[in-house]
Formats: C-alpha cells, sequence, structure tokens
C-alpha cells in the first residue's frame, strides 16, 4: 500500500489529481480513531491529513475557529479552553478535526450540543480530482448558496478530502457533573423526563449516568431534580463521561439510531452491553463474545433497526454500515460523479456501495 | 417549448379548475414575493396535498414548464418572483400539523403551515419551534426550510437547519423522496442539509418534520438602552465574551426606535441612540446568572437604563416593538429595502458607521434593527421610488452595503436568501470553482435545470463535469431577467 502525506491543501490538490489520472484508488486517513466505520473497500494508497494541523484563526469573541484539518482534537480542545470555549465531538485526543467530520461522529452530548453537523460553518475540501471547493462563511448564519460542506460532513471521504473547517464552538461549561443512578432504561427515561436541559442522558443495563453542565447553582439545581426521583445517586464533578463504557467489552460495536421513542424496542434481550442516549435516540451496542465475531447477531440487529425506521452501522470492529441503499441513490451516484469522476475516493465505502 | 395551454387542462383535470389560475389579472398578484424584483408567470396552482404536489410537478416536467415554488411570499430576495413561461406552485393551502410527537421530540407539517400557527399549537404541551423570524406570523415552515430562516432566538438554539429532522421532497421528474429520518442519523449523504436553504431549487418540499424544544423553564425579557450604538455595540461582544450565550441579543438605532414606539408603544427610550433587548433562559438559576452577567456587561458599557420585563404581558409588549418594526417604518415612507447581511461581531460598530455614511452621501433615510448577537444586520432603506432617480439611489447603495459587509469578512446573507436579488453577487465571496462545485449540487436534483430556474447562482456558474444539457441556455436567461434583479 502506498503512502502520501501531504504538507497542504494544494499538495492534496496536486496527490487528487494525479490519483485521477492515474485511477489510483485513495483512502483518507486521520486520525485513524473512526476508520472502521464505512463498507470495506479496496485502495491503492492512503492519503494522511495529519500535516495539515495548522490553526488559522481564532477569535474567541466570535465564537468560531479555523482549523486545517488534519488538527488533532486534543490540541483544538486546549487552544480552546484558553479562550474560555470548546468544540463539542468528545472524540478521542488523537482523532482529527476533519475525521471526527468525514465520520459524523456523535457527541455522547448531543442531546444538548447537537449533531456535529450543526458547528460546521465553512470548508474547503479537494475534490477526487484535485478541485479546491469552499463553502459556507465565516459567520454564524449565513445562506449563501448550497452547503456543500452539509454534504461532506458524514460522507465517510468519498467525496473529497476535508481540508479546512470553520467551527462554531461554545463556552466551556463552568460546572461539569456526573450523576449515576442504578437502574436501567426506564429510569434513564424517567431522568429525562425529571431533569430540565441535561447536557446527556444516558442508560446503560444496570445504570443511568447523567451528565450535567452549566452554572454551578444550575448544576446543583438539576442534580437536586434528579434526586427527587433517583432515591439514591452517586455524584461526581468533573471527571470523565461516560465513566461505564460496556459496550466497548465487545470486539464489535454497532451505533444504532432510531426516534428516541423506539430505544426501548431496540434495547431488548438477548443484547446486553449497550449505552442509550434517551431523548437522543442513538444507541452503542457491543456484538459477539469477548473472544469472537458476532455472527448473526449483526444482522438481527440491523433487521430489528430497520423495522423501527433506523439504522445500525458498526463504528468499531467489522462489519460496515450495511447493505441499505440511501433514498434518492440517483442524486447520491451523480453527486458522486461529479465530486470524484474517477472514482477514485474510497470506492464502495459509502451507503449504496458508493 | 412550454405547451402552457396543455398544462393548464391537465392541472384543471388533476387538481380541480377552481385551483388554477391562469387569468392575467390574477397571474399579476403572483408576479413577485416580497421583494423589490417583479417577474411573470404562466400559470398558479394550489395544491392539497402531497399527491397534488407529485400532479403538478409531472405535468410541468411533461409540459416543459418551469416551477417555481411559494409558500406565503414574504421572501425578501426574489427567490419566489417566477420568471418566463413558469408554472408557481402555492403550497399555502396545505397548512395543516400533521402530528406532534413529544415523546420524539417532532412534529410532522405540510409546508404551509405558519411559523406561529405551529408554535401556538405546540406552546400548550410545553414545547416550542425555535426559528422565529419576524414575519412568523406569515411566513411558512416550507418557506422557512428553503430560506434556512433565522429569527431572533436562533442566537442560542441554532437557525433552521438545525431544526428539520426529515423533508419529503417530490423532485422536478415528480419523484417523491424522504431525505433525513426521524432517528438522528440515516443513510446516504445530508441531502436534508443541501435541501434547508436551497431556495425552491431542488424539488418542493411536501412535508417537513421538524425538531421542536421544550420550553425553557423560565425566561428574563430585558431592554437596556445606551447613549451611544459604540456602547451599544460594545455591550453585545462583552456579554459573549463573558462566556454567556442569551436566547436573543436584539439590536435596535433611534430612527427605528422612535417608529417602533409610536407604533408599538412599548415604553422604548426614543431619546437613546440605541437599544438592546436581550433574553436569558432556562432553569431559574442558569437565568440569575446570565442575566447577571449581561448586566454587568451593559454597565461596563456605560447604559443608561435597564428595564426587566416583570411579566409575560410586558414581555410581549418588548418583543412586540421590536418584531413589528419592519411594518412601523411605513411611517417614515412608503417604500423600504431591507438588507440582511452577517459581519464579525466585532465589526458591528465599523460597518454600521460604513452604513450610515452610504445613506447619508445617497440622501436615503437608513435604520437598523438586527441580530446583534449573531453580527447579522438588517440596514432597512425608506424611499418613496414614485420620486424620480430614488430608486436608482436605494440600488447603487444597496450594492455599496453589500460590498461593504463583504470586505468586513461577511456573508452576502443571514437568512432572507440569495435568490434573484444577490445572485450577482455570488461571485464575490467564491470562486468559479466554488460555483460550479454548488451548479453541480443543483443538476444532481435537477438534471434539467426546472426547478426555479435563474436563482441562487449567477448565469454563467454551471456544473463542468456534468455532460448533461440544462433546460434553458444561459443567455436567453440572462434576458428574460427582469429589471433591478442584480440588486
Amino acid at each position: 500500500m502506498d503512502l502520501t502525506h501531504p504538507m497542504d491543501k494544494f499538495e492534496v490538490a496536486d496527490v487528487l489529481a494525479m490519483a485521477t489520472a492515474d485511477r489510483h484508488r485513495i483512502l483518507v486517513v486521520g486520525g485513524r480513531t473512526h476508520a472502521d466505520k464505512g463498507n470495506p473497500s479496496d485502495v491503492d494508497a492512503e492519503l494522511w491529513t495529519t500535516q495539515l494541523d495548522g490553526l488559522v484563526s481564532y477569535e474567541p469573541a466570535e465564537m468560531i475557529a479555523v482549523a486545517e484539518a488534519g488538527m488533532r482534537v486534543g490540541e483544538l480542545d486546549r487552544i480552546l479552553a484558553e479562550g474560555g470555549q470548546e468544540w463539542p465531538s468528545d472524540a478521542p485526543p488523537e482523532a482529527t478535526v476533519g475525521g471526527v467530520i468525514a465520520a459524523a461522529a456523535n457527541s455522547p452530548r448531543r442531546l444538548k450540543v447537537g449533531p456535529v453537523r450543526d458547528t460546521v460553518i465553512e470548508m474547503e475540501v479537494v475534490t477526487g480530482d484535485g478541485r479546491l471547493v469552499k463553502s459556507g462563511a465565516r459567520t454564524v448564519k449565513s445562506v449563501t448558496g448550497y452547503d456543500v460542506h452539509k454534504l461532506m460532513t458524514g460522507s465517510l471521504g468519498t467525496l473529497g478530502v476535508i481540508v479546512q473547517v470553520a467551527l462554531k464552538v461554545r463556552p466551556r461549561p463552568p460546572a461539569r457533573r456526573t450523576v449515576r443512578i442504578p437502574g436501567g432504561l426506564e429510569s434513564a427515561l424517567r431522568v429525562l423526563e425529571a431533569v430540565p436541559n441535561p447536557a446527556a442522558v444516558l442508560a446503560t443495563p444496570q445504570v443511568v449516568e447523567l451528565r450535567l453542565e452549566g452554572w454551578p447553582e444550575e448544576v446543583d439545581g438539576q442534580t437536586e431534580a434528579a434526586r427527587r426521583v433517583a432515591g439514591t445517586l452517586d455524584v461526581a464533578d468533573d471527571g470523565p463521561f461516560p465513566v461505564a463504557r460496556p459496550w466497548e467489552e465487545r470486539p464489535v460495536v454497532a451505533e444504532a439510531a432510531v426516534a428516541p421513542s423506539r430505544l426501548r424496542e431496540l434495547l431488548g434481550p438477548p443484547l446486553d452491553r449497550w449505552g442509550a442516549l434517551v431523548g437522543v435516540g442513538l444507541a452503542w451496542i457491543g456484538l459477539g463474545s469477548p473472544e469472537g465475531s458476532p455472527d448473526g447477531e449483526l444482522d438481527r440487529l440491523r433487521a430489528r433497526a430497520g423495522v423501527l425506521g433506523g439504522i445500525a452501522p458498526v463504528i468499531r470492529g467489522a462489519g460496515g454500515l450495511g447493505d441499505d441503499s440511501p433514498p434518492g441513490l440517483d442524486v447520491h451516484r451523480r453527486l458522486k460523479a461529479a465530486f470524484d469522476p474517477a472514482g477514485v475516493l474510497a470506492p464502495g465505502r459509502f451507503w449504496g456501495g458508493i | 417549448m412550454a405547451d402552457v395551454d396543455g398544462a393548464r387542462r391537465s392541472l384543471e383535470d388533476a387538481l380541480g379548475p377552481t385551483e388554477v389560475l391562469s387569468d392575467p389579472l390574477a397571474l399579476i398578484l403572483y408576479a413577485r414575493d416580497a421583494s423589490m424584483v417583479e417577474g411573470g408567470c404562466a400559470l398558479v396552482v394550489f395544491p392539497h396535498s402531497l399527491e397534488d404536489i407529485v400532479a403538478c410537478m409531472r405535468i410541468a416536467h411533461d409540459h416543459g414548464l418551469p416551477v417555481v415554488p411559494r409558500g406565503s411570499g414574504t421572501g425578501l430576495a426574489g427567490g419566489s418572483t417566477p420568471i418566463g413561461d413558469a408554472l408557481v406552485v402555492v403550497t399555502a393551502k396545505m397548512n395543516r400539523i400533521l402530528e406532534i410527537r413529544p415523546e420524539d421530540r417532532l412534529a410532522w407539517v405540510e409546508p404551509g403551515v405558519l411559523n406561529l400557527d405551529l408554535t401556538n399549537a405546540l406552546v400548550p404541551k410545553g414545547f416550542t419551534y425555535a426559528p422565529d423570524p419576524s414575519s412568523e406570523q406569515t411566513c411558512s415552515i416550507g418557506g422557512n426550510v428553503n430560506t434556512n430562516a433565522g429569527g431572533p432566538h436562533c442566537l442560542a438554539y441554532g437557525v433552521t437547519s438545525n431544526h428539520v429532522l426529515a423533508v419529503d421532497i417530490v423532485l422536478a421528474d415528480g419523484d417523491l423522496v424522504r431525505f433525513g429520518s426521524e432517528a438522528p442519523e440515516t443513510t446516504g449523504y445530508d441531502l436534508r442539509g443541501i435541501v434547508v436553504g436551497s431556495e425552491g431549487t431542488l424539488g418542493i418540499v411536501a412535508r417537513a418534520c421538524v425538531r421542536i424544544t421544550p420550553l425553557p423553564p423560565a425566561v428574563r425579557t430585558m431592554l437596556l438602552d445606551f447613549e451611544t450604538v459604540e456602547d451599544c455595540a460594545a455591550t453585545v461582544s462583552a456579554i459573549i465574551a463573558s462566556g454567556v450565550v442569551p436566547a436573543a441579543v436584539e439590536m435596535m438605532d433611534h430612527g427605528i426606535i422612535v417608529a417602533a414606539e409610536s407604533f408599538a408603544h412599548a415604553g422604548y427610550p426614543t431619546d437613546a441612540a440605541a437599544i438592546l433587548i436581550a433574553e436569558v433562559d432556562g432553569v431559574p438559576a442558569a437565568v440569575e446568572a446570565q442575566a447577571r452577567a449581561v448586566e454587568d456587561a451593559a454597565r461596563k458599557n456605560n447604559v443608561r437604563s435597564i428595564r426587566v420585563a416583570m411579566d409575560d404581558a410586558e414581555r410581549a409588549l418588548l418583543w412586540k416593538g421590536r418584531k413589528s418594526a419592519f411594518g412601523a417604518v411605513a411611517q417614515i415612507a412608503p417604500h423600504y429595502h431591507l438588507h440582511d447581511c452577517v459581519v464579525p461581531r466585532s465589526k458591528l460598530v465599523e460597518v454600521l458607521a460604513g452604513v450610515y455614511d452610504i445613506a447619508k452621501r445617497h440622501e436615503l433615510i437608513v435604520t437598523n434593527v438586527f441580530h446583534a448577537g449573531d453580527g447579522n444586520l438588517h440596514p432597512l432603506l425608506s424611499f418613496d421610488r414614485r420620486v424620480p432617480g430614488t430608486l436608482e439611489r436605494v440600488l447603487a447603495a444597496s450594492e455599496e452595503i453589500v460590498r461593504l459587509c463583504v470586505d468586513a469578512g461577511g456573508s452576502l446573507t443571514g437568512e432572507h436568501g440569495i435568490g434573484l436579488e444577490k445572485r450577482d453577487f455570488m461571485p464575490l465571496v467564491f470562486s468559479e470553482v466554488d460555483l460550479a462545485a454548488q451548479a453541480c449540487v443543483r443538476a444532481a436534483f435537477d438534471p434539467e435545470g426546472m426547478m426555479n430556474p435563474h436563482k441562487v447562482l449567477p448565469a454563467g456558474a454551471r456544473c463542468g463535469d456534468f455532460a448533461v444539457a440544462r433546460g434553458t441556455d444561459a443567455a436567453e436567461a440572462a434576458a428574460n431577467l427582469p429589471e433591478g434583479s442584480w440588486i
């Protein structure tokens, strides 16, 4: 396997123009933390984005940070912390900003902070044939033309290489707290009902983790609200979230997405290693025995998610996205043909064989 | 060539003769939206259902008519101003709220549902629909989706795109497709995100699934008044710098304060140079903390007085003045041209000074009421277009304002859209390659170029890599453009 490690976006453009001319297939790689997401794709080379790691501009008063896409999430977080702000991806520190966006990786705090796509306001991307395309604007609001950056977010590197992004960032909460409550999904739903504006309510089979953030008085008030429905609870200020990650005890992790009220139907037996974001409708589900592959478990989970109107792509281990074809497959194919005319960007990695 | 008569007969058969307009006098009513650009159309049709929209699109496709979607017609950029032999599809009669599901925090609505009607239906259930454009009483959700509409509360809650989970859209060939999902993730590229803000150029949104937001337990609305515009704008930056993102921070300058006060009688201080309406919400403790930060920021910047709304009635009154400001300016002059551009917050003072200077040089009255927290300016030029030479001065001033905002690092439009009015300014912010990529996105949805042609992208922008013949020739398009569309 060949490797290319460009210095800047212009080198990325040169590499891709050549790749298109030579029909040389490329897998874009950032921090490799989300690389398992996507269907298997045969490629000839990897393109590493990690030398595109500069900060372009950051003005805390604008709540906008502009960074090259290969910057590590941990490095961005350190920079933003100095301005009292954060980009709420909650991805591992070695992940790259561009990788998190290309994978549309979800923060466990999505209930409060929203999906990653809502934070990307401007993007520069290099198309499969080496054209440098910009979309969006460095302002918190803009409806100027078609949001090509929306297309790229979650595209798994099949339409272009994200080289630079402007991100809408938010104030770093002055207080953060994780409250652990005994119980499973039903307890979590009661907590969600009782506590105003939590950052996350994560249900696992044995314990509920309620993440609170905001002003100290606010967090105290929310804790009291939780106490009224929970009885016993265990409180830890600051610290990591989530503490318990039972899904990671299995070799394969699927990220199921269903309408929030359908989680109960999704998470029945025999599933026993999972964490579900109630109010959001996302669940991380561990599959397989500690040593072995999940066999038919994944197919059964996907069938169940499908009946509930959802999906269950694998985000760690083998299993890919599944066989579902996206609605508007013709539109998808025309987009792929326009942005990657020679089909050199991770062919077959995306939904619908794209 | 478009077969208008054939299309009319087919539409009358499909939807009934009362739902199709072809009389020239009736068509004039649909020749423009709330912008200054006037166009014309061949037919107007009023679908009542998703199936009706599919029928309209198939008939238009078979008879070669371009299609212009229209909601309430409140758009300010000419996005639903039709041109040539267009079929205008008005979704105003599709105004049913189909489903409200608090347990999934979503609602399904038809495109003609008015923004405020949705909010009013949600409030008794403890929810709201967060995007709240000033035209909320009359603008439709379908139009909001297509312009990625904003509103005062988008500062904390985000623009329409953040609140649209899925759309059922009918494409130009009559295909009905769902983009997005009730689930937080779905298959495929984020075509939902492309449709939001696409100004009716990709298809007709026949249903939308929107996110509903729990009402905050507590709200505090404050009126802060200042002797200088600079102090007022500096307060906005100081609030954000303190780590607080209020639910809304709206700024009004002296001219608009006077006009709004004599209309709404909200008790605005008519001797102030500028006021802020700031709103914070959340749990009571958070409201206290945020309100304190807002007041501190204002005091550091020489606020003259701080008025806190004591109850819901007073709060509604403070907002009434703000939200009715565009109507109130009718007292100044019979016509107005409302701008929409976004600049970095730190450039607000400098850009406002530039706007006043431009208006002065062109002998025009300018007032400002805008989403200061977002840096989203709305300079409003008041004039009487019957006075010879006035319109030319308005157009010249408008172009200068756009260039001023772009030079300050801003965007052409924050929430009104590009439409016809600003399409020829797109090269100010995008390269030819950027615009060609955007043309490719459009062509992927509508290869024949029949959806709302001539809007958003300038005439030269083409998807070079598509070997698909476009429905309309660029030269013909340019020749057909109505006067004033370069604004």
